[in-house]
């Protein structure tokens, strides 16, 4: 048939099409934070979020009120409300409505500043009974027009100022009434959806097909995607998703939920047309193109149809695409799943329930089949069209603006018809969602000026002239400025540098204790070479010990645990042996940082650490089973190190000293833990990354190729490497035993200047804590942050990226000294050495997304903690090993949880890329994804010059000058005395112990 | 000391153990209800007093009990009515049952609410949790020291009410509202049968309380009334445990349980609402030795319900749904051990699996990381368990048997089915005859007709 070869095909890009609209998030266990509008990003950002509100139901900025507070406490300030609505009327500032009495500028202006109420007929009905609220001017009317108003008032020869303010008062709400009476309400017809779904709930609010159909589509898809919580699997998993859960539920034994009883039938016809088809997608697409007939969905609407039906559900049908499209990121299991396989099934569902849903609203007793393809049609007909509000309500709103616009009851019945028709209009089209748009933009505004203006003050420091004594190489991270500046306020002879925390180095990673290699790299690379890490030889007996005995262990732990689930054993060990749980339920609720200790002790077996090494010098040439190749030969590392170096800008004045710091994050109770791993190392931990880079970095060979091509690495500088636990603030170090005699002194000093860091870095972060107090010291701070790590109540262990707001591609000098709280990502550019741009290329094309994604994250689940984020932790319920639910059975909850996000302030990222406009241009070109961001808006871009230092912001293709509103900029004498005492962010300033030296004694 | 001395320093301290919990819910609920709600830090503090004094107070009691081998002391608070013979009386009992499971309820409480301190920081509805945890605790306390079978339903009371008012604590979601209103719905329909009990043991005894049914020290006392009485109450008494510990047929809410913040998931289904009905049928024990025909209903009932819901758990793809029908099996050994003539077993059954498993629960958000650490060290993911019998089924069966427990034994279309369906038509037809008759008695039919028609609606 050539029509169903041409269904299928469409079908299947619609599915493509419409999976692009699905959440980005794979499993949770490498939580990567990515954009939940990816599938958005063709389109500029503000348009976006209010066409992604209307499909997901969710927020697109946050609530109005919110705004509101924000400009009380001045952090949106009137002259943003000015700038922001003077670019966006653009050239329409100068159209006047009113007949001329007032210009759209200063309406939309008023409306901004101060709030109205739309309220419903009856409300006002109500409020007019009630208060007296159209008996007196409005309590926040400007006090000139307050003026105007008594002075017109009296002169129509009112006694008192009150008496005149009530008359003028009473006069306008009389013209108002009278003004709104003259016209009908409106009627606004609205698309009709396109899911049976919604026409019948919008009928019948009780009548709701996806509370029938969810509760088992989801037990389901969990059933088949679970990847190892049940002990007892879904049988034929290997057949497909729509095979295997049509096989199980065709078999039609056990009674149903009534609304379910012409399923068995329809999927045993399914199951067996995947019995006969081919093991491929074109039965699925069958299916669907037969249920859209089945439904009477007509070919325009499928388009519309396969995303709301996907998108009904988008928290388990991303998870489905995810693992579509990234077998290899399964944790466990990897299954044949596709995405057309859940929409056939969810199809089926929804088709017979909606056929039981008409046949109850007819009721019983007309019997007979219902005719789904007419009721489609029928419904749509039907669907209720919005009523306008009534004559009382524009009257009310109408009453409000006019008196903050300053006219008056006599101005009102001036009005002609079409005047009216167009003032109200005004109003109405400045509806809630056009001021939160511009509420938005002007906080963004605020931070982006608090932000330029710091970094245009602060200037650049000079660079050092001779040797720095230490350099330390970390992850872009925004939770490592506070440590880099710490450590520089602590050493000043340090030297810091930014780069995307997996070091140049993508890799499977298997960790002495793994039982299988995770990719360590940004999602989008796929590494190519697996790194094991082994115990040293002269360990390699106490490992196979330990091993064993950790084997043991885990077998009686895992057995008990699962053994306590079931019937006999788990009679026998509750009963017997339960009590023992007493010791670690106590232990670790009432003393929980004794208990981590204890467990950690426990986790180690008592021994010390196993001594290993990393097989990073390639074997053998054969590849791995999986394709990749064991280890990288001398070139590959050549390149690696080559290709960190010249990112940061270090490719001479190598000091004795290197340290590479990548990140990572421990806590317990926590299914969001990978979340506040590396995202540039796919939300794994950057340690092992960082240790394979200084392990190149020292090789002899390696740094033979290097010198060959004019690279060298003087022959005294070593590298070390560490992992900075962002939840303890501490660092692991890595092979401490191979660094030289000559340098255990220096590295020495080193450490523990690193563990004063932390200790500052600690204090810095649990100022945010609001359960902490302001007044902790950096030690007690360190307790704090080390006990939050290991307490199995705490749900904040750490605020992760919440802070993150800024990025800055550019030499460290251009920030050093400036405290930035922890709120900017720090990527290392030089400028000057590159004038072809090439290094800003990669280094654009790995940021942008990163740094953009981790931001957008952030902004949206703050934004709308329910729609985008995952909501609160409190009632999380982990599934399947993949994400978590809100309870028993609800959708997987995407995003990041409230708790994570609660004190993030929602802004774009605001990137400042320390090269010419021309050269940014120039790279753009080059990236297209990146250049979408930018063009679009999802990021907001400032380029500074740096002959001139001048900044240039990126409005709609051109680079604008930015005008500073402020010269100066406050100084401390340390970060601790700047924010020490403060809960809230805390903006710039010039810290001036970490300042670069001007003159370097040598 | 003389022993009116030490009866009174004992009367002290088991009222503390109620008054206590009682007193923090008044201290934290007062303000609250007054619109200033204490601060975090104060309310955590007064409700971790209450429970850990009460625990205190529990700890020195049995310690003075223990010394007087477990001779029972009761302690007279007042009493509600007095009609001749018939009297309620608000009665408290310390026994070897009471105080060793007051012991262990209100420790587990002080821990929760230590947990919850943390774990609830910054949650708009802390207050309100630490209410109902506060409520809860009273209720519990009550329940179980209560020496009459009225202060007993008092108790029950509070714990339905608290856990319901839990299970919705996060109302704004539709998915927990419902999964409270059932486990409501599911406590009142079984609430009946102690409530019937209560009335029953007035009738039989004239009075409610266990002083006059039973006689002798727990666990050997006898009781007082004929076989025939002790078979009905001992029934009524089942039925009523049957819904908290949802046993057969009222398995259902309880894996919906699982939707308030996991502390109260913990105490609640993992530990003490759960066992509330084992508490009860173990301090009503004598009445089960006297009917043998409800012992061994109760130790079928239990082990058909353990049968189920460790099928059912082995398909569980989610940790507290998981964990939840693992309580259930429990709860159904621990009846059926009830049912079979153990007191000590099943009351250390009781204890042991509810300390595991609230760790379990507290624990679950842990889940990732635990697999993770457990697959290192097996060097893989934890294969099929050696244990499982499904590998001997034959694969058909098992795919049928697999739907089943996917399902969950269909309990809901079951319940629908057989009981929520028949009982709807049997009031909806109880409301029109009552209609008819009213329209009958006031001399219209006009009425009638009409609402008739109002009724048919709803």
């Amino acid at each position: 048939m050539a029509s169903a070869s041409a269904h299928r095909a469409e079908i299947a890009r619609l599915v493509e099409a419409s999976a692009r609209l699905l959440p980005p998030q794979g499993p949770i266990d490498a939580f990567v934070a990515q954009n939940p509008l990816h599938g958005f990003e063709d389109l500029p950002f503000e348009e976006a979020v209010i066409r992604a509100a209307r499909l997901y139901d969710a927020e697109p900025f946050l609530p109005e009120s919110r705004y509101r507070e924000e400009l009380a406490r001045g952090r949106i300030r009137d002259v943003d409300i000015d700038a922001v609505l003077a670019a966006d009327l653009g050239d329409r500032t100068l159209v006047t409505l009113a007949g001329g009495r007032i210009t759209l500028a200063a309406l939309q202006r008023e409306l901004l500043l101060h709030p109205v109420r739309m309220e419903s007929d009856s409300a006002v009905r109500w409020t007019l009974s009630e208060s007296s609220a159209i008996e007196h001017a409005r309590p926040d009317l400007d006090p000139n027009l307050r003026a105007r108003l008594i002075a017109v008032g009296r002169a129509a020869g009112k006694a008192s100022d009150a008496e005149a303010e009530r008359f003028m008062a009473n006069d306008l709400w009389h013209a108002c009434l009278e003004a709104t009476s003259r016209s009908r309400p409106a009627i606004i017809h609205v698309q009709p959806p396109v899911r049976h779904r919604d026409l019948l709930l919008a009928i019948d609010p009780t009548l709701d097909t996806d509370a029938l159909v969810h509760p088992l589509l989801i037990r389901l898809v969990a059933a088949y995607l679970d990847q190892g919580v049940a002990s007892w699997p879904m049988p034929d998993r290997e057949r497909g998703l729509l095979a295997a859960c049509a096989g199980l539920v065709g078999w039609g034994g056990g009674p149903l939920e009534s609304w379910a009883h012409a399923l068995p039938d329809r999927l045993r016809r399914v199951a067996a047309a995947c019995d006969a088809g081919p093991a491929d997608e074109s039965v699925a697409l069958d299916v669907i193109a037969a249920e859209f007939a089945g439904l009477g969905i007509p070919r325009h609407a499928w388009p519309d149809h396969v995303a709301r039906s996907l998108v009904a559900l988008r928290g388990w049908a991303g998870m489905v695409r995810q693992l579509e499209v990234r077998p290899d990121r399964a944790p466990v299991v990897r299954l044949p799943v596709r995405l057309v396989d859940f929409l056939a099934l969810r199809l089926v569902l929804d088709r017979v329930a909606t056929a039981w849903a008409l046949r109850e609203r007819r009721g019983r007793s007309t019997g007979g089949r219902p005719d789904l393809i007419a009721a489609w049609i029928e419904l749509r007909d039907r669907f209720p069209p919005r009523r306008g509000p009534g004559t009382l309500a524009r009257a009310f709103l109408l009453h409000q603006v006019a008196q903050l616009v300053g006219l008056s009851g006599v101005d009102v019945r001036g009005l002609d018809d079409n005047e009216l028709v167009e003032f109200e209009h005004a109003i109405a089209a400045f509806d809630g969602v056009a001021r939160r748009r511009l509420f938005h933009l002007a906080y963004e505004r605020r931070h982006a000026i608090e932000v330029l203006d710091g970094v245009a003050a602060h200037g650049t420091g000079r660079p050092t002239g001779g040797r720095p004594g230490v350099q330390m190489v970390c992850c872009i991270d925004e939770r490592c400025e506070s440590f880099r500046r710490h450590l520089e306020e602590t050493v000043p002879a340090v030297e810091t540098f930014g780069t995307a925390g997996f070091f140049a180095v993508p890799m499977y990673y298997r960790g002495i204790d793994d039982w299988h290699a995770t990719p360590l790299c940004p999602i989008v690379v796929r590494p190519t070479h697996t790194v094991a890490e082994v115990p040293e030889a002269d360990a390699a007996a106490r490992h196979r010990q330990r091993q064993s005995l950790r084997r043991l262990i885990a077998r009686l732990r895992g057995g008990a645990a699962t053994g306590s689930q079931t019937l006999v054993r788990g009679g026998l060990l509750t009963a017997i042996g339960g009590a023992v749980a007493a010791i670690p339920l106590v232990a670790r609720v009432a003393f929980p940082r004794l208990a981590a200790r204890a467990a950690h002790r426990a986790a180690d077996l008592g021994g010390r650490r196993i001594p290993t090494r990393l097989e990073l010098a390639r074997v053998a040439e054969t590849p791995l089973p999986d394709g990749t190749r064991a280890g990288f030969d001398d070139d590959e590392m050549a390149a690696i190190v080559r290709r960190l170096l010249e990112d940061i800008g270090l490719t001479s004045g190598f000091a004795p000293l290197v340290a590479v710091i990548g990140h990572g994050s421990t806590s317990l109770n926590n299914p969001h833990e990978s979340a506040y791993d590396c995202g540039a190392c796919g939300g794994g931990r950057g340690g092992p990354n960082a240790r394979a880079f200084a392990l190149m970095a020292n090789d002899p060979a390696v740094r033979a190729r290097l010198a060959a091509t004019g690279l060298a690495i003087p022959a005294d500088t070593v590298f070390v490497a560490g992992m900075l636990d962002t939840c303890t603030s501490g660092i692991r170090w890595y092979d401490t035993g191979r660094v030289p005699a000559t340098h255990a002194e220096a590295f020495g000093t080193f450490r523990s200047q690193c563990d004063r860091a932390g200790a500052l870095d600690a204090q810095e972060r649990c100022r945010r804590f609001d359960s902490v107090p302001l007044d902790v010291s950096p030690t007690q701070a360190l307790e704090r942050v080390e006990s939050r790590a290991g307490d199995l109540a705490q749900v904040r262990p750490e605020y992760g990226h919440a802070s993150n707001a800024v990025c800055i591609v550019g030499r460290r000098i251009l920030t050093r000294g400036l405290y930035l709280d922890r709120r900017a990502f720090l990527v290392s550019y030089d400028p000057d050495a590159d004038d072809e741009g090439v290094i800003l290329e990669r280094t654009l094309a790995a940021v942008g997304p990163v740094c953009g994604g981790i931001n957008l994250a952030y902004l949206f689940s703050r934004i709308d903690p329910l729609g985008y984020g995952a909501g609160t932790k409190l009632p999380h319920n982990i599934t399947g090993l993949l994400g978590v639910m809100d309870g028993h059975a609800s959708d997987l909850r995407t995003g990041l949880p409230l708790q994570g996000v609660e004190i993030h302030e929602p802004v774009r990222l605001l990137v400042v890329i320390d090269a010419p406009p021309d050269r940014i241009r120039a790279v753009l070109g080059r990236l297209p994804a990146v250049r979408q961001l930018v063009e679009n808006g999802w990021i907001r871009t400032v380029a500074r010059d740096p002959a001139t230092g001048s900044l240039a912001v990126h409005q709609r293709g051109a680079f604008v000058p930015h005008v500073p509103e402020h010269h100066d900029l406050p100084t401390a004498p340390n970060s601790r005395s700047w924010y020490q005492g403060r809960r809230d962010n805390v903006p710039p300033a010039r810290i001036a112990v970490a300042l670069v030296p001007t003159e370097t004694p040598r | 000391m003389t022993a009116a001395r030490i009866h009174y320093a004992v009367a002290a301290l088991v009222a503390w153990q109620f008054v206590a919990p009682a007193a923090s819910l008044a201290a934290i609920g007062l303000p609250a209800l007054f619109g200033r709600p204490l601060s975090e830090r104060a309310t955590t503090r007064l409700v971790g007093a209450g429970f850990s004094t009460g625990f205190l107070a529990a700890l020195v009691t049995l310690a003075v009990l223990a010394t007087r081998s477990f001779v029972p002391e009761v302690v007279h608070l007042g009493t509600l009515f007095e009609v001749g013979h018939h009297a309620a009386s608000i009665d408290l009992v310390a026994d070897g049952l009471s105080v060793p499971y007051v012991c262990f309820t209100t420790g587990l409480c002080a821990l929760v609410n230590a947990f919850a301190g943390t774990y609830l920081h910054r949650e708009p509805g802390f207050t309100r949790f630490f209410i109902l945890l506060a409520l809860f605790g009273t209720g519990m306390n009550l329940m179980v020291l209560a020496g009459s079978i009225d202060v007993l339903f008092a108790g029950w009371e509070f714990l339905g009410i608290s856990s319901a008012l839990l299970i919705g604590f996060f109302h704004e979601r539709r998915n927990a509202v419902d999964a409270a209103l059932r486990a409501f719905t599911t406590y009142r329909v079984c609430d009946v049968g102690l409530l019937a009990a209560g009335v029953v043991v007035h009738q039989a005894v004239g009075s409610g309380d266990f002083g006059r049914l039973f006689v002798g020290t727990w666990p050997d006392a006898t009781c007082v009334v004929s076989p025939t009485t002790a078979t009905i109450v001992a029934g009524l008494l089942i039925f009523a445990a049957l819904g908290k510990s949802a046993q057969a047929p009222f398995t259902g809410w309880l894996p919906r349980a699982m939707e308030g913040p996991t502390p109260s998931s913990a105490i609640f289904y993992g530990a003490l609402s759960i066992h509330a009905g084992a508490y009860v049928l173990l301090r009503c024990e004598a009445l089960l030795d006297a009917a043998p025909a409800m012992a061994w209903s109760l130790a079928a009932i239990g082990s058909a319900t353990a049968i189920h819901a460790a099928i059912i758990g082995t398909v569980q793809t989610d940790l507290k749904g998981m964990l939840a029908y693992a309580s259930m099996t429990q709860a159904g050994i621990i009846l059926a051990e009830i049912g079979l003539g153990w007191r000590i077993l099943p009351l250390v059954h009781v204890v042991s699996h509810a300390i595991l498993r609230s760790l379990q629960i507290l624990r679950s958000p842990s889940a990732m990381h635990d697999r993770h650490e457990l697959a290192a060290a097996l060097g893989g993911p934890p294969g099929p368990s050696a244990w499982s019998l499904v590998p001997l089924l034959p694969a058909g069966l098992a795919r049928r048997l697999y739907r089943v427990a996917l399902e969950r034994g269909f309990d809901e279309p079951l319940l629908v089915r057989f009981i929520v369906g028949p009982v709807r038509i049997a009031l909806e037809s109880a409301a029109a005859a009552e209609r008819r008759w009213v329209a009958y008695l006031g001399g219209s039919t006009h009425t009638a007709a009409r609402h008739g028609d109002d009724g048919g609606a709803t």
